[in-house]
């Protein structure tokens, strides 16, 4: 195991994790002083009925105070500050998270607002403007996948000012991550698929990237694991309580991993595709991971291999010749997109050309890969790449993502 | 890993480890909204060279910074109390523990009656309520250490607090501080991290985070321990094996299964030895009982152990048994290279008759004192009639 010259490693968040583990949110509370939480959440979780699982589940010992649905896909300043004076109007003390990504970066953006008294957000963006501890926030996620119940990461967009504010703090941690598998029990199979890909991402992304560290390296050999052993199953059977217990803790431990030795190509060129053409995160992140592994092979080619034992078992590690581990690794993840694909009679796309919106049409047309792999140089994630890319790179491994082909090794310039 | 009973994990730390990890200590302050530390240390126990080291890497950051450098072994509630008074009259807003064991110990304390704010502190006990986080912590651990200074434990004049709130924030492991003066004091903290990770690492309910730490933690020290006592000037060994050590901290914190902690404990607070010294006498007879018991736990061992290649190539029937020879084999490096200096019993350990008598005193009042008592009469407590 080696141990780098220099890293850092935090998880404050305290993780509690169950079939009932959402019954346990009054005790956690009182033990944090608080009793009127504010629930955050937004309209498709609350139709889905998890609101109501969550606030069952806080009947004893807890005053509600509020229920606010009302989180748009794409984070908003307006409702932050909204929601922030639902908190202060009705003298609430804690926030309860509930929900994917946009939902926690609102809480997280609401906590600011309430904590500091602040009437200017933008006053608290960019690193080290927090120093003091907020409000007790518990993050209920409901999809396993983004990880952003443990990251200290918040992203809210003012769309009257067209501003993306990145906030970046210890403190933006939750105080505790809820993981109940009642909360992802009803997520159809295409979705359970990609926020599962996506969750696997932030496992391998995490393991080769540039911030590595031996205890990112640890949570993301368990999160690799547990994802390759369960998603399959529980995309094929939903109702599997223990499968989705288990997504649910390898989502967390992916994130915790990807968090602090952040993440790299797979993620630059994926949220590219994601502001170009508007496709789902995890199936950017599903499609491109092979590709990922295969842009850093050269330079990471014992580290990608060190992945098979926990990802295949000991059979498959010992079968497999030392030389050909990485490359092993790699077509197992292919597989697992094959497999998806499959189960999913065909919503989860293995490639770009596969991607349709509802109405069958296509959302990554071949000749807007340019633009994409333009905007991708504009992208924070490579920083932590192994490899350095450049605008051909990036073109060379998008049009490989969109045909499905592996990626011609040989074009890479080796730095 | 069973997750259906569900579980708890927590680990309030952050790590920062490896060249220069001091120097970042302003920055680190700052992002607290701490610009005045008091460092909690002893001259004796860590040293001048390492307080100075500390000191430096404040360089030009235009902190004030105050030194108490005089905890002594036998500390206790008085010297809180004393130190209480200092770092309110100086106006302090954060405490660093330079050392290990009850440097550690004070400082906790002493974080808990400045957090808590109590007029003296020498009204705090093991009742004492901890509800609300404390004021920021830093630890600095050297070689010297028990390993718990991470832990949610704190131990003064045999009084036993806990609370995670009684954990550092924050953890700086550097390399010119975790080198030791000699092989023994590696080792005993080696032991120490060694047995309680161990312990949790083969525990029937562990959970995958905790999990982690044990995993990293048992890999470091068997990759590392036996080239740390051995070659004292190899930095980066004795830093993988205070990383170890760290994490060993958060792994006590987070587990029920915690005998092999729990003998140490006994005699550390009775007759002042080590508890790496009798956790690592202890470890044999505690892995035969559990291959007994068994035997798959002891095989998962072999992964952290002996690595990915050993693990793969064993066939299932075979790993526990190999584990267990691993074992003997690290344990048996570490003792033969120090050539007697750590005991291997306790006759060895040379504990008096009526001390012995005090510690099954106290092991008899343990829940499974009647098992305890049989683990300490394996390594030689029968030989000393109590």
């Amino acid at each position: 195991m080696i141990l780098p010259d220099y890293y850092e490693f935090c998880c404050r968040v305290k993780i509690v994790a169950g079939h009932d583990a959402l019954e346990k949110i009054p005790a956690l509370l009182a033990e944090m002083g608080s009793k009127k939480p504010l629930i955050i959440t937004d309209k498709g979780v609350a139709a889905a009925g998890l609101v109501d699982i969550v606030v069952n589940a806080l009947k004893e010992g807890v005053t509600i105070g509020g229920v606010a649905d009302n989180v748009p896909p794409d984070s908003d300043l307006k409702v932050v500050n909204q929601l922030a004076g639902l908190y202060r109007d009705n003298a609430c003390d804690a926030i309860i998270a509930v929900g994917g990504g946009s939902v926690m970066d609102t809480a997280k953006g609401v906590n600011i607002v309430v904590s500091e008294n602040a009437t200017d957000l933008m006053a608290f963006s960019g690193a080290g403007a927090l120093n003091r501890r907020l409000k007790t926030l518990v993050a209920v996620p409901t999809t396993a996948g983004t990880g952003s119940e443990v990251t200290l990461v918040a992203v809210i967009k003012d769309h009257e000012k067209h501003l993306k504010m990145a906030f970046t703090s210890y403190f933006l941690l939750p105080s505790v991550s809820i993981l109940d598998s009642r909360m992802t029990m009803t997520m159809p199979p295409f979705i359970t698929a990609m926020t599962g890909m996506d969750a696997l991402s932030h496992a391998v992304e995490g393991y080769y990237c540039l911030q590595k560290n031996p205890l990112s390296d640890a949570h993301s050999l368990a999160a690799v694991n547990m994802i390759h052993q369960y998603l399959p199953s529980v995309t094929k059977n939903p109702a599997d309580k223990d499968g989705r217990l288990a997504m649910a803790v390898s989502a967390c431990l992916a994130g915790i991993s990807f968090s602090n030795s952040m993440v790299g190509i797979v993620h630059n060129l994926g949220h590219a595709t994601g502001s170009v053409c508007g496709v789902p995160h995890g199936i950017c992140m599903a499609i491109l991971l092979p590709y990922g592994l295969e842009y850093n092979m050269h330079k990471r080619g014992e580290t990608i291999a060190e992945l098979l034992l926990p990802m295949a078992g000991e059979e498959v590690y010992r079968k497999t010749p030392k030389a050909e581990r990485a490359e092993k690794v790699v077509s197992l993840i292919r597989q697992m997109n094959q497999d998806l694909n499959e189960i999913t009679g065909g919503r989860h796309a293995r490639y770009f050309s596969e991607v349709k919106d509802r109405d069958g049409k296509q959302m990554v047309p071949r000749e807007i890969l340019p633009e994409i792999a333009k905007a991708a140089l504009l992208d924070g994630a490579t920083i932590y790449n192994p490899e350095d890319q450049d605008y051909e790179e990036n073109l060379l491994v998008l049009e490989a993502a969109w045909e499905g082909k592996p990626l011609d090794r040989n074009k890479i310039k080796k730095g | 890993m069973n997750l259906t009973n569900g579980f708890a994990f927590t680990c309030p730390f952050k790590t920062n480890s490896g060249n220069k990890a001091l120097e970042h200590l302003p920055v680190e302050l700052a992002g607290l909204n701490a610009f005045k530390p008091l460092i909690i240390t002893s001259r004796e126990l860590a040293g001048p060279k390492a307080i100075g080291t500390l000191i430096n890497a404040f360089g030009d950051s235009g902190m004030t910074i105050g030194v108490f450098d005089d905890v002594t072994e036998t500390a206790d509630l008085n010297v809180v109390e004393q130190i209480r008074e200092i770092f309110l009259k100086g106006q302090y807003d954060v405490i660093i523990a330079l050392g290990g064991g009850i440097i550690v110990d004070v400082a906790k304390i002493l974080n808990l009656a400045v957090s808590l704010k109590v007029a003296d502190a020498r009204q705090l006990s093991p009742a004492t309520a901890i509800r609300d986080p404390l004021g920021p912590f830093v630890v600095i651990p050297t070689a010297a250490a028990t390993g718990m200074e991470t832990s949610k434990y704190a131990v003064l004049s045999g009084k036993i607090f806990t609370s995670v709130h009684l954990m550092p924030g924050l953890v700086v492991l550097d390399p010119r501080l975790t080198r030791a003066k000699d092989g023994k004091t590696v080792a005993e903290a080696g032991f120490a991290a060694f047995g309680r990770t161990l312990e949790a690492y083969i525990a029937p309910d562990k959970n995958p985070f905790m999990d982690a730490y044990a995993f990293t933690a048992l890999r470091f020290i068997r990759e590392n321990l036996a080239s740390a006592v051995n070659k004292r000037c190899n930095k980066k060994e004795s830093l993988a094996v205070a990383n170890a050590v760290a994490m060993s901290g958060c792994v006590i914190s987070n587990t029920d299964q915690n005998m092999l902690h729990r003998l140490g404990q006994v005699f550390q607070n009775t007759v002042h030895v080590h508890p790496g010294i009798i956790i690592g006498m202890c470890l044999h007879p505690f892995l035969d009982d559990c291959m007994k018991k068994d035997s798959s736990r002891i095989a998962s061992l072999l992964l952290p152990l002996a690595g990915d290649d050993k693990y793969a190539a064993m066939p299932e029937a075979g790993r526990a048994g190999d584990a267990l020879r691993d074992l003997c084999e690290f344990s048996y490096e570490i003792y033969r290279s120090l050539k007697g200096k750590i005991p291997r019993t306790i006759t060895e350990a040379g504990i008096q008759q009526y001390l012995m008598k005090d510690i099954f005193d106290i092991i008899n009042q343990e829940p499974d004192g009647a098992y305890l008592r049989t683990v300490i009469d394996r390594v030689g407590g029968s030989s000393i009639k109590a």
